[in-house]
């Protein structure tokens, strides 16, 4: 009987893994059908910068555009080229897919909040590591092969130089992206996400950004690795159109088109969420004794800033030639991020 | 402990036949994406053993950085004419020689040095990031630097040898 | 390296030690790209030009645009139109085709009236020449633009359609843009306009 009870979990485990489920469900049902919502706003924000409505006929103001799209393009022919490496072909787009959605495990979306009902307090977030960071940078860090991999099986030019852009440019950003994140570990002496907002508690002065001096150029230096890390305008060499069609997706199409859509607005969303959690105090109010917004309102509010920002740029700023992407990677932010540890460094010995 | 005896089980014998099918496969490519699978599963024994720093360390410089490297040159091969190519006769001999070498090693392991010893980690023990900080830092310097003098080297011989060939 | 290549690398024709300097701690602080932003962002705002034709509004042309024909009336509600085919002669597509017929009953003012007056708006190319040659000032071209059909039936019209009302009223000031509300037809769609309903226009 006491084997029995040695191999079997306890109650409270299974509670706890039920737990975990309920929260991947739900996080995986919002970060899925987020990229709905994200098109519309991209369309949007796109159509107004250049005065005209963006999408309008398919509900109120369009809403519904984006879900008429993807009802297109999940019953459109799912086209294989004939002399494409089929089961590569067929599993780069998961590839892609499966990391965006896992760094959502560590994000925290707020503290723990109490269940009223079953009275049992439950913390809104999936798991935080002691090592979380470096579980983004590398969880990250595999979704490239999604399109690298999806680029060579489609045995296209266009695809392979597409998919061999986004290798170098995601080798040489992911070093400046990881110091920023050292950065952000120094200044908060922490590596679990959850810690990293604790260390912001409190008035915004606390937070990361105003970290002077050099919390806004860590801000500059894992903004601008974000973006190339997110292959967004200014820096989306792997798919510029007007060198390479449509880089690394040129013979996708129908589902597997989208899930690489699906895979880049997750991104979009993580790396917001993130740059709220690295410099703008995650879950804080701005001042504290805000009590009518929920934190996680806060959370969400200013991730939305970040995302709409993120839009913003996409159709402000022109595309980079491909060596000044890699004079920026290599001769201005790493060697940049290397004196700013040497700086915060410094800064915590000696304050 | 029945689950992670399980789990174990699973990554263990997805790690061998990933790593079996770097070897045996002829595409370089697949070979590639093996060799992902092999050092996932890696990172996967490293978390069964309470060291998550190490597991996500592995996936983030062997995976996120070497492999795409690695697969950043594969891609340039004619896949065509690379999975023609067959190991040369000559090299067989010495191959089996490695071969057999291992595989004696490993087993001195496995019955010399006793398979009952040899278990997962304490439940409990977490690695620090810390510890793990402190003691490169501190017991470990010297080898520590030499590693990184090592790498150094490397690189200053891999700058050198692209002048050359350009000049 | 290239001396030129050199020059193009560093974006800048100045070199003096100042507006280097200058130009470094503008990069530094992303002046070009906060400037990129400001007129981003105030675009953004700035209300949209577009005209949400068919779903919502319709252009209105003036009165001298070149639309569609039609064919009109004196006060009294007589024919204008003599068949005399003038215009017929100045149509440089020959698409009108007019055949008189003797008529006294008072439907056009002379006795002489049109039996039959098409005109095959698929050959027409709204030169407005037949509306120029016209004595009586009969045939004129009108405002209205929506022509797509699904057959071409309706590319050639008959004289009762062209004598009927136009929508739009002969005094009504155009060159704006009014609400308008679609309507789903069996032969294709319509945007019924309401001329009442004036919209601002962005300009
Ligand atoms: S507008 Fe010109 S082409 Fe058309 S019917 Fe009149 S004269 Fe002919
Ligand atoms: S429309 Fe004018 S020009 Fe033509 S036949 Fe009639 S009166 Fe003559």
């Amino acid at each position: 009987m006491t084997e029995l009870t040695n191999i079997l979990p306890s109650m409270a485990t299974v509670l706890q893994v039920i737990m975990i489920a309920v929260k991947c469900v739900i996080i995986a049902g919002i970060v899925m059908n987020l990229p709905i919502i994200l098109v519309w706003l991209e369309r949007k924000v796109a159509g107004h910068i250049q005065q005209r409505p963006g999408p309008m006929r398919i509900g109120p103001h369009g809403l519904l555009q984006s879900v008429a799209d993807g009802i297109k393009l999940i019953f459109k022919e799912d086209i294989i080229p004939s002399k494409a490496d089929k089961i590569v072909f067929i599993i780069a787009p998961v590839i892609a897919l499966i990391p965006a959605m896992t760094v959502f495990v560590t994000i925290p979306f707020g503290d723990s909040i109490m269940i009223p009902y079953i009275n049992q307090e439950v913390t809104l977030y999936i798991a935080d590591f002691n090592v979380a960071i470096l579980f983004i940078l590398a969880v990250g860090g595999i979704s490239v092969y999604g399109f690298m991999l999806g680029g060579w099986a489609s045995n296209s030019k266009y695809a392979l130089l597409g998919s061999i852009r986004a290798a170098a440019q995601m080798i040489s950003y992911e070093v400046a992206f990881s110091f920023a994140a050292i950065g952000v570990v120094m200044m908060t002496n922490s590596l679990s996400l959850v810690d990293i907002v604790h260390a912001q508690d409190g008035w915004f002065t606390n937070w990361n950004i105003l970290y002077l001096p050099v919390g806004p150029v860590w801000f500059c230096i894992f903004f601008v690795a974000a973006l190339a890390e997110l292959n967004r305008i200014p820096f989306d060499m792997s798919e510029d159109e007007g060198s390479l069609a449509a880089g690394y997706q040129v013979e996708y199409s129908g589902m597997k088109f989208s899930l690489f859509a699906l895979a880049e607005y997750s991104a979009m969303v993580s790396i917001s969420v993130l740059c709220v959690i690295f410099f703008f105090g995650g879950w804080n109010a701005p001042i504290p004794g805000i009590p009518i917004v929920p934190p996680v309102l806060w959370l969400i509010g200013k991730t939305f800033v970040f995302i709409y920002f993120f839009m913003v740029i996409r159709f402000t700023l022109p595309r980079y030639r491909y060596d000044q992407l890699m004079t920026i990677g290599w001769k201005v932010l790493i060697p940049l991020s290397l004196v700013m540890i040497l700086i915060t460094g410094l800064m915590r010995i000696l304050l | 402990m029945l689950i992670e005896y399980i789990l174990f089980i699973i990554f263990a014998v997805i790690a061998i036949m990933s790593s079996l099918c770097v070897v045996t496969l002829r595409n370089p490519v697949h070979c590639a994406g093996y060799l992902i699978v092999t050092l996932l599963q890696v990172a996967a024994l490293f978390l069964l053993c309470r060291s998550p720093f190490l597991a996500v360390v592995q996936v983030f410089i062997y995976v996120g950085a070497v492999l795409v490297l690695f697969l950043f040159v594969v891609l340039l091969i004619d896949v065509k004419k690379a999975s023609m190519e067959i190991f040369k006769p000559k090299h067989r001999p010495l191959a089996y020689g490695v071969l057999a070498i291992l595989l004696i090693e490993t087993l001195v392991v496995i019955f010399v040095g006793g398979l009952e010893k040899i278990r997962l980690a304490a439940p409990g023990a977490e690695v620090k990031v810390e510890t793990i900080g402190r003691e490169l830092f501190t017991s470990y310097i010297f080898p520590f630097e030499i590693v990184s003098v090592v790498l150094l080297v490397a690189m200053v011989g891999a700058i050198v040898m692209a002048i050359d060939r350009r000049g | 390296m290239k001396p030129h290549v050199k020059k193009l690398d560093r974006q800048c024709d100045h070199t003096d030690a100042p507006s280097i300097l200058k130009d470094i701690f503008n990069r530094a602080i992303f002046k070009d790209i906060i400037k990129g932003l400001s007129v981003t962002l105030k675009y953004n705002v700035s209300p949209v030009i577009t005209l949400n034709y068919p779903d919502k509004e319709k252009w209105i042309p003036t009165a001298r645009y070149r639309g569609v024909h039609t064919l009109n009336r004196d006060e009294e509600g007589r024919e204008l139109c003599v068949a005399c085919e003038l215009c017929v002669k100045a149509c440089p597509t020959g698409c009108i085709t007019v055949v008189p017929e003797e008529d006294d009953t008072g439907r056009g003012i002379a006795d002489r009236v049109a039996k039959i007056w098409t005109v095959n708006l698929v050959r027409c190319m709204f030169c407005g020449y037949c509306e120029d040659a016209c004595p009586t000032t009969a045939v004129r071209l009108g405002r209205d633009y929506e022509l797509a059909c699904r057959d071409m039936s309706c590319a050639v019209l008959n004289r009762d359609q062209l004598l009927q009302k136009p929508e739009i009223p002969e005094d009504f000031e155009g060159g704006t843009r009014v609400s308008a509300r679609m309507k789903k037809m069996r032969g294709g769609i319509k945007v019924i306009p309401d001329i009442n309903k004036k919209r601002d226009n962005w300009w």
